[in-house]
């Protein structure tokens, strides 16, 4: 409580310290400013992402129109809720396996190792991968879209560890050890009381890998093989033959997506506390 | 060893039944071409023609599509090299064998593409688009002659601190080598370092370095930018003053071709596509959608009004040839990657 209080104080002092609210300013700015030009232009009724002529929905219908972008939209997500989904089981049960056993010899070398997509420049996963998929293609056979979903999985479980372990080893305790006192077994604990606790840290990791995954440029550019092109890789392609608004456009429905998510967890997040 | 095994078959299972089953590919097409390249309608005509289920991806560089494509088994059956990737790709066992050069629309190949460094006699490849690298100006900034490199490395006044060179080494160390006559693939270390004072001494007139050639033209944020052709034409489409030079010194040329790779999985339905986009209102349609030339006789009737009467595709008479660089061997590269170090720092 004494702590609290503390940091309180020293925020607000932070506050009102001179200069704070023109360098608040000055950062919001320049971490907004693009994406306005972004929005702004993607209603200009012109092939130009820089001169305005006048507003039109000409290019969101150009984008919806384009198989392009709709399949590399589509493939965007699929991949991202597979890598979502067992990313975050994953993520669960390593966090378990580190906060709720007793500490074991190699612990430290297993937080490196579930940390290690975070350590290791991403472009030497990606050549890596690469390589390593070539070899199982050529000795299974076996090729599609699975090569890839696969390796998102693995970039994402340390997005999704993190919050999810920060949110176990804030958790107390004693709940679990009243669940175990009252004869649950560990299963019932883990589904009774473990989870429901747990599960904001979850949605938290959940969000963090979902964003990650749809961001990814490096792995996905190499691994991907035919008809998988995702929305970052489609964008990366246009560079070289010029930007077009149909980009802003799919890009500022993204922008809206993302604000429903995030205002959707922030009001879930709201009621459960 | 078997413990191994155990425990990586769950995984390739896993694998194969999210792949469904693509390893059986009927009546499928992969191609794997420059993002924003390729003509859906040529798609569609295709697809409707040989009832063939095509997918298109994109690729950023030559050498993302080389990286992939070398490791094997990308299951991709087409790709659209540039000129100098033709001849590495080659060279690295890459590519199949297709002779186009036996098959029936190959008589619409215009017969100055079919004898190519790259692919001599066309063995491998056919054209995809073609087009040259030079530079844009405003004429309605700078009225003078604008055919000559020097406005690059000794613009006058008017142009100075408004000029965007392309990110690219090759783009301008060549142009800098043309505009002292000197060779291309020059390993002549006293030329070089003429060249390097060249260029350093330019770089204090030039405002950027940047690919995005269209965006910096039609935003006013420099008024010349070296440019590729297709692109200088949608530059003038927004901003009429802009005028795509020819300069007497010389300029690059340059053609992306279709190929077959080695390991495709539908090979039938690839040199089927090869052949298709040598009918004339087939390319037509590629370069009525990408904004370059095709290479194929007899396409012209079938392009656009607009393209046909663009100074920027259609060379005056009195234009130099354009010149298609080869690659260097890597001394040279060498020496070149010591250039650009020096003039990026």
């Amino acid at each position: 409580m004494v702590d609290l209080s503390f940091r309180r104080r020293r925020m607000q002092d932070l506050r009102k310290q001179p200069g704070f609210d023109q360098i608040a300013i000055a950062c919001m700015f320049v971490l907004y400013a693009p994406i306005v030009v972004l929005v702004v232009f993607s209603f200009n009724d012109n092939r130009s992402v820089v001169r305005w002529t006048e507003f039109s929905f000409r290019w969101y219908a150009a984008a919806f129109g384009n198989d392009g972008i709709r399949n590399a939209t589509l493939v965007s997500f699929q991949v991202a809720a597979f890598a979502t989904f067992f990313s975050v089981i994953f993520a669960t049960m390593a966090a378990l396996a580190t906060t709720r056993t007793p500490a074991f010899r190699g612990q430290t070398a297993a937080y490196a190792i579930i940390n290690q997509p975070l350590m290791v420049p991403e472009i030497v996963t990606a050549v890596a991968t690469l390589s390593f998929f070539a070899i199982l293609k050529r000795l299974t056979g076996v090729t599609g879209i699975g090569y890839l979903m696969v390796a998102h999985t693995v970039f994402c479980i340390p997005f999704a560890y993190m919050p999810i372990r920060a949110r176990l080893e804030d958790m107390n305790l004693s709940l679990e050890q009243a669940a175990a006192d009252l004869y649950a077994t560990p299963l019932r604990v883990f589904w009774r009381v473990t989870l429901p606790l747990l599960l904001p840290g979850i949605f938290a990791g959940a969000m963090l890998a979902f964003v990650v995954s749809l961001d990814d440029v490096i792995i996905t550019l190499l691994v991907a093989g035919p008809g998988e092109t995702t929305l970052p890789i489609y964008i990366l392609g246009q560079i070289r033959r010029g930007i077009t608004p149909e980009i802003n456009a799919v890009s500022t429905l993204l922008l809206g997506l993302t604000l429903i998510f995030v205002t959707l967890f922030f009001f879930l997040g709201r009621k459960r506390t | 060893m078997t413990r191994k095994r155990h425990r990586l078959t769950p995984v390739v299972v896993a694998m194969g039944l999210l792949a469904g089953s693509p390893v059986l590919a009927e009546g499928k097409l992969n191609i794997y071409n420059w993002g924003n390249y390729t003509s859906p309608e040529l798609i569609e005509k295709f697809k409707a023609e040989y009832d063939v289920d095509v997918t298109l991806d994109g690729y950023d560089s030559n050498e993302t599509m080389l990286a992939k494509v070398k490791e094997g088994g990308t299951g991709y059956d087409i790709v659209v090299p540039g000129d100098y990737m033709i001849k590495v790709m080659i060279g690295e066992g890459l590519l199949a064998e297709i002779k186009p050069n036996e098959m029936e629309n190959f008589k619409n190949l215009d017969p100055k593409w079919v004898d190519v460094w790259w692919d001599p006699g066309r063995s491998y490849s056919v054209p995809w688009q073609w087009g040259t690298t030079s530079f844009t100006v405003d004429t309605a900034v700078y009225k003078g002659d604008i055919n000559t490199l020097a406005l690059l490395f000794e613009p006058p006044d008017e142009l100075k601190g408004r000029i965007n060179m392309l990110n690219d080494m090759n783009d301008v160390i060549n142009a800098g080598l043309r505009y002292l006559g000197y060779e291309r693939c020059n390993g002549n270390v006293e030329e070089l370092k003429q060249v390097t004072e060249l260029l350093l001494n330019a770089k204090q007139h030039w405002r950027t370095m940047d690919y995005s050639t269209i965006e910096k033209l039609t935003s006013g944020d420099v008024d010349l930018s070296q440019n590729w052709n297709g692109a200088a034409m949608r530059a003038r489409e927004q901003r009429p003053t802009l005028q795509y030079a020819y300069p007497k010194e010389g300029f690059t040329g340059w053609m992306d071709n279709v190929a077959v790779l080695s390991d495709a999985p539908n090979m039938e339905n690839a040199k089927l596509f090869v052949n298709f986009i040598m009918a004339p209102e087939n390319a037509a349609m590629i370069s009525n959608f990408a904004r370059y030339a095709n290479g194929i006789k007899g396409s012209e009737a079938f392009m656009d009004e607009a393209m046909l009467s663009a100074p920027e595709i259609v060379m005056p008479a009195d234009a130099p040839t354009p010149d298609f660089v080869q690659p260097c061997p890597q001394e040279t590269v060498d020496l070149y990657n010591k250039i650009w170090t020096r003039l990026k720092q």
